[in-house]
């Protein structure tokens, strides 16, 4: 059991010295939710083309609640009503996708959650870090926004660079450590000490709880890391 | 020959205890780095809920900043996990 915990399927396309690496389970669960959530968006939105005075139909109502529940919790973050109109898409699909790839991993044979790769989390959160750049540059212009960087003092510009790095640093191995550890919990659970309903109960609480949780917390920093640069 | 022999023996026990303290390294990592920001997630638990109890009404932002602030905390714990799996997996 041990030998197979960090074991993956790994596809090598050597270029030239260097080689790419592909993490095949990993790809094929994320372009499954991405196919998924696309369908599920279109296929949504062909249920909204009603008049105002019907009765607001199954689909209508389903997404009226979900928008309006980010829009409560994700976009009550942001500081001003403009900044949160702009970014709320943006960060409402993050968290679909990170709550949808977090919840894929209870699909057995898929190989755990696509999240328990390091390269996912880390992606995400490389795209939260130069999203946040481009909004605050787009405020305060980009040279405002690089001279901002340089205070209050020119000789902390490095520490700014490394508070950089560490929050994306964080930000990422949040996400990846904490569905690593429950799948490293399933994994035993459901190998070596009690196969039966254990494991059931975990994958509730691990995938589909815990997964929850840890999707609203991956967007909710993403809104204050933004938010923050922002008003810096 | 039997001074080989005590050379393999020796270096044998020496890599079982290198063996031992890796094992020993990442379980107390684990628990002591489990340990420590539990107290600290119990913390901010016990004040969110004491604010809550004192102004219902700002129950929301005071649950979203909890959360936020576990998460925050998590990572520490989150670090131990990652140098725990570094340890048994890695060195």
């Amino acid at each position: 059991m041990d030998e197979h915990l960090g074991e993956r399927l790994v596809l090598n396309v050597p270029l030239g010295s260097l080689s790419l690496r592909f993490n095949l389970m990993t790809m094929i669960a994320s372009w499954v939710v991405m196919v998924l959530l696309i369908v599920l968006a279109l296929s949504l939105r062909r249920g909204l083309r009603q008049t105002i005075e019907e009765k607001p139909n199954r689909a209508q109502a389903m997404v009226d609640a979900v928008v309006g529940l980010l829009q409560s919790q994700l976009g009550a973050g942001f500081s001003s009503e403009r900044l949160a109109r702009e970014l709320l898409p943006f960060v409402g699909t993050l968290f679909l996708f990170v709550l949808f790839l977090n919840w894929i991993s209870v699909v057995p044979y898929l190989g755990g959650a696509p999240t328990e790769d390091l390269n996912i989390p880390i992606s995400l959160a490389v795209m939260v870090l130069v999203m946040s750049h481009v909004v605050a540059s787009r405020v305060h212009g980009v040279g405002g926004h690089v001279r901002g960087l340089f205070k209050p003092f020119a000789f902390l510009f490095p520490l700014h660079l490394l508070a950089e790095l560490g929050r994306t640093t964080s930000h990422s191995f949040r996400l990846f450590g904490n569905l690593f550890g429950g799948g490293i919990l399933i994994a035993v659970f459901s190998t070596a000490l009690v196969p039966l309903v254990v494991p059931v109960g975990l994958n509730l609480f691990f995938g589909l709880f815990a997964g929850l949780i840890q999707a609203f917390v991956f967007a909710m920093l993403a809104v204050i890391y933004i938010n923050n640069l922002v008003n810096e | 020959m039997l001074q080989n022999v005590q050379d393999v023996a020796s270096q044998a026990a020496q890599s079982a205890q290198v063996l031992g303290f890796k094992y020993l390294g990442a379980a107390l990592c684990m628990a002591i780095g489990g340990m420590v920001p539990a107290f600290g997630e119990a913390q901010i638990v016990i004040r969110a809920i004491d604010g809550m109890a004192r102004q219902p009404e700002i129950e929301g932002a005071l649950f979203r900043a909890m959360i936020v602030g576990q998460s925050i905390l998590e990572t520490i714990a989150i670090y131990c996990l990652i140098v725990s799996i570094i340890l048994l997996l890695v060195v």
